[in-house]
């Protein structure tokens, strides 16, 4: 994508390119997202999509391009700079979950503002009021081995949204659940983050999930592109 | 089920041991090392009884017994005379030999009879002799070497030996170094057991060194565990049932056990010639003799591989395996204390009865030890699971890293406790070894007594040899300071063919000397003195009467005996005892060379107390040459207590080197666990990274997760090892003793392996934090 982003956009990213070995996995694609807008990014298994994420997200940096977020360009940031946007600023669902097994879930979900140095019990606090609103208080005191697929993906939602992030990175956040629980997730992760005006950069590959999104693009061969949403 | 099943199931698994890829063949290696390691011990600890047994027999097959009934002169007599000395700290056996006819017994190991001036060594000896550090002994043994001590001669590679040929021995036979022989052994040996308390240590030491071996297996055969787990679970898949799958994994667990055994016996054959060249605790063991026995070679080829399956299957105990993966159980039980309680009961119910027994009433029970000592450290790895839990499910939460290694630890205690179990056993049995050895050790050195503040050293010259010579060329000799000459006898009330029934010890010297022994009112040569106040003296008194005639015995050649009379002068002083240079208080008659009439010479023996300067370097060996020089058959004896504390810090060092490479043991144990868990949990490494956590978060956890068990696991250890080192210093009658250095320096270690084990760690972990762990997603 490499026309001009939209004026007030929280996070652009242009020319990207990522080379894993002999694989290109990002060969000049670009992004843009607005303050409390759904992005769907789409495309089919191994076409760049997850890998785009992650260099949005500052988990990995690209080989060139740039990425801007809020004015600031994260590949010039340091690995500890990266790490403190990601703890304050960004929150992250991911396929299955990856909740902490030792952790109860309502310590899972307080899990990044105890990184952030908020008290424990204020974290559990503010983690319940998350779990709450995701209906998944009554699994408060379980390890996330006790509690069901659905919840367990509700609680991870839940603990990306706890510290009110500007920016929600979801990658195939219901891949792993049936297509009721799935859509509960999704109903709730858009509501979640729509009311806390988070945006929300979604990697999925389901036509059925990205419905939920304000926006779609495509990743194919590693370029990205906008799409016309067909309604 | 057919037998026919089991085989063809743990085949399976067998060739899945070796096809696993990597991960396949390091698991089975690392199996293999510790399963060798194990088979080892246990071979050598087969083999331990029979050595030293044969040890003893040689020991006792080249005695020259000179006891008892004096033995004619005849064509099948030797004379013998012990010259043993030492050299450096080590002990070196001597013997003078005069063969009086052609029969004369030969000595085991040696063919012929050594030339007078000649001299046949052990080739340790003779390495010994012929190198730089020899060169002092060299002048001591003036004797021409004509050839080595066969094995049979010798009871360890490493001893150090001589036979000499000499002539005039027969002349002096009945001096206690001397006696005549017509044949070397014990004529009444007797059923020799092995000293109880070197039994003891020896089965606590096999017992402390297996322990952590079985501890390193079962951290060995999980390893790859992850990617076993997928394999067994895609068995599931295709119809395997619950059973065969275990036995699949079982055969997997054979193959690493099985080529442990080729290990153990390669280490073994290798640390059998090693053997050969090493000395520990002043022991040496030739190679031809330390065989284990064959059928408890036989047990040990059965049992470990049989062992090592059973590891396997319990490890497994908590794992359910279904077809689409593996799940472990999330809770396991709440852990019960009572019955973790009866082993350490057990134990102490079986040592209990042999409290106090000590050396002297013989043997130990070795099963009763044995049993009651394993029981002793099984109770430590059963009770830390316990102790773990307990402690671990009370902790609060407090920082991230914290809070994560806590939760961890709540949700498995029982791996990290069994991960630590080796360490705790391994620093329990230490702690034990050190009490008892420390205690055993202080037992010995308070028995010496003797004031080193005045004289280190003692010279016993044979009966005869001129005091005032030999005192004069000990005064020459390099590091001596001063040299106190006294002459030692004992006078009678009556001859001794006439069976005396009171007796009084003879001592002459001149007044610096005598003042050293005694309270003297005034001292002049000529002078006599009753001493009062002697221990174990209560005759003086009574013989002490001014014109009494007493006698001594006089050897004068050979084995005649003549008696000497004496009387007691009218200008008798009286004198009180003081503790000489022996630490005891000697009573009888003090003589100075002027009151010692001619005849009397012959009636004491010379003793030549020493003062040396322990600056000047090799003074006691210089010593000793001396008096080899004034005549072989004299006997230097050091006093200074510092050899016992020599002795002493080498155990101590032993012990330490020993714990710590069975730490270090533990540490790999660790290690294999630590990065294996970081391994299966690669995919959340890398997802808690993502949100943003420090490395440095993570990084504690890792520490603390090792740190909080392995503490826990020090602390239940260094109660069981003082309870153990308790009962076992109260077996062997010794007082009881904390030794608090040891049991600092053990934790030590043990927080030593915390941190090279975190340490390690590190670069995995940061590795696998890397954002590359969710490409997978």
């Amino acid at each position: 994508m490499t026309t001009t982003p939209p004026p007030g956009s929280l996070l652009v990213a242009r020319d990207l390119r990522k080379v894993y070995g002999p694989t290109t996995a990002l060969d000049g694609a670009g992004f843009s997202i607005h303050p409390g807008e759904v992005v769907a990014v789409m495309g089919p298994s191994g076409s760049g999509k997850s890998t785009l994420l992650h260099c949005l997200a500052g988990i990995v940096t690209p080989d060139s391009g740039s990425i801007m977020y809020d004015g600031r360009e994260l590949t010039e940031m340091s690995d500890g700079e990266r790490s403190a946007l990601r703890r304050s600023e960004f929150g992250f669902v991911f396929q299955f979950g990856q909740l902490v097994p030792e952790l109860t879930c309502v310590e899972n979900v307080a899990l990044p503002m105890r990184l952030n140095g908020t008290p424990r019990k204020e974290a559990e606090r503010a983690a319940l009021t998350w779990m709450e609103r995701l209906e998944v208080d009554d699994v408060r005191g379980k390890r996330p081995g006790e509690v069901s697929g659905g919840q367990g993906q509700r609680v991870a939602v839940a603990r990306a949204l706890v510290t009110g992030p500007r920016l929600l990175f979801a990658d195939e956040p219901t891949g792993a659940l049936d297509s009721l629980n799935g859509e509960r997730v999704m109903e709730l992760l858009t509501d979640a983050a729509r009311s806390s005006n988070a945006a929300v950069v979604l990697v999925t590959h389901e036509a059925r999930v990205a419905a939920y999104s304000d926006r779609e693009i495509v990743v194919r061969d590693g370029r990205s592109r906008d799409m016309e949403r067909v309604v | 089920m057919s037998a026919a099943q089991w085989a063809r199931d743990l085949g399976m698994g067998l060739r899945f041991a070796f096809a696993g890829g990597r991960e396949g063949w390091t698991r089975a290696l690392l199996t293999a090392v510790g399963v060798g390691l194990g088979v080892a011990l246990l071979l050598l600890t087969t083999a331990l009884p029979g050595a030293l047994a044969e040890r003893d027999r040689r020991g006792e097959a080249r005695l020259n017994f000179t006891y008892g009934e004096q033995i004619e002169r005849a064509g099948d007599t030797l004379v013998t005379a012990d010259t043993d000395t030492e050299f450096g700290g080590r002990d070196i056996r001597g013997r003078l030999l005069e063969p009086e006819g052609d029969k004369a017994p030969v000595p085991p190991g040696l063919r012929e009879f050594p030339a007078r001036g000649d001299m046949v060594v052990s080739p340790a000896l003779k390495e010994l002799l012929g190198s730089g550090d020899g060169a002092l002994l060299r002048e001591r043994l003036p004797y021409d070497i004509v050839g080595t001590i066969g094995e049979q001669g010798l009871i360890g590679s490493q001893e150090l030996a001589y036979y000499a040929g000499a002539e005039g021995l027969a002349d002096r036979v009945g001096d206690g170094m001397v006696g005549r022989i017509d044949s070397f052994g014990d004529p009444n040996p007797t059923e020799e057991e092995m000293d109880p308390v070197l039994m003891l240590l020896i089965l606590v030491v096999f017992v402390v060194l297996l322990m952590p071996v079985a501890v390193f297996i079962a951290a060995a055969v999980r390893f790859g565990g992850e990617r076993r787990d997928r394999r067994l679970a895609a068995l599931r898949l295709v119809g395997s049932d619950g059973g065969m799958t275990r036995r699949i994994a079982a055969g997997e667990a054979l193959g690493g056990a099985l080529l442990g055994l080729v290990f153990g016996t390669g280490f073994f054959l290798a640390g059998r010639e090693f053997a050969a060249s090493v000395e520990v605790f002043r022991i040496s063991v030739f190679p031809s003799y330390l065989n284990p026995s064959p059928l408890l070679a036989l047990l040990v080829a059965v049992a470990v591989p049989g062992a090592a399956v059973l590891v396997t299957l319990l490890t497994l105990r908590g794992v359910v395996i279904e077809p689409l993966g593996v799940v472990r159980t999330a809770r396991p039980a709440r852990r019960r204390l009572w019955w973790r309680l009866l082993f350490p009961l057990a134990g102490v119910i079986m040592l209990v009865p042999m409290l106090g027994q000590g050396r002297e009433n013989g043997e130990f029970n070795g099963y009763l030890v044995t049993g009651g000592v394993i029981c002793l450290l099984v109770g430590v790895t059963a009770l830390l699971p316990w102790f773990v839990e307990t402690v671990v499910a009370r902790l609060g939460t407090g920082s991230v890293s914290w809070q994560l290694a806590v939760r961890r630890l709540q949700l498995s205690s029982g791996t990290a406790a069994r991960m630590v179990n080796g360490i705790a056993v391994a620093v329990a049995g230490a702690i034990a070894l050190q009490m008892l050895f420390a205690g055993v050790e202080d037992d010995y050195t308070k028995e010496t007594g003797f004031d080193v503040t005045l004289a280190q050293m003692q010279v016993r010259v044979p009966d005869g040899t001129e005091i005032a010579a030999a005192t004069t060329r000990l005064e020459k000799t390099e590091g001596v300071r001063k040299v106190y000459p006294l002459s030692e006898g004992y006078f009678a009330d009556r001859p001794y063919t006439e069976e005396p029934q009171r007796n009084a010890q003879l001592t002459v010297g001149d007044c610096a000397t005598l003042r050293e022994v005694a309270k003297l009112p005034s001292c002049a040569d000529g002078d006599v003195f009753a001493v009062r106040g002697g221990e174990y003296d209560t005759d003086t008194p009574s013989l002490s009467r001014p014109g009494q005639k007493l006698y001594a015995e006089v050897s004068s050649s050979g084995e005649e005996l003549t008696e000497v009379a004496w009387t007691v002068p009218e200008a008798l002083k009286e004198a009180d005892s003081v503790e000489d240079p022996t630490g005891t208080k000697r009573g009888g008659f003090l003589l100075t060379p002027g009151a010692m009439p001619d005849d009397l010479a012959g009636a004491v023996s010379g003793q030549l107390y020493l003062a040396i300067d322990d600056s000047v370097p090799h003074a006691r060996e210089h010593v000793r040459n001396t008096a080899a020089a004034i005549d072989p058959l004299s006997s230097p004896m050091t006093w200074s207590a510092t050899e016992r504390t020599e002795r002493f810090d080498s155990i101590r060092t032993g012990l330490f080197v020993g714990a710590a490479a069975v730490l270090a043991l533990i540490g790999a144990s660790l290690l294999v666990s630590q990065l294996e868990q970081l391994r299966e949990r690669r995919k959340l490494l890398s997802a808690l990274v993502a949100f943003g956590t420090r490395r440095r978060t993570l990084s504690l956890s890792v520490l603390w997760q090792t740190a909080v068990p392995i503490g826990l696991g020090l602390l239940l250890a260094s109660v069981v090892g003082i309870t153990l080192g308790a009962v076992l210093l109260r077996m062997t009658s010794t007082p009881v003793g904390v030794d608090w250095a040891s049991v600092l320096q053990m934790t030590g270690i043990g927080a030593g392996v915390v941190l090279v084990v975190t340490l390690l760690s590190m670069p995995p972990l940061l590795r696998m934090m890397r954002p590359d762990g969710l490409r997978t997603e």
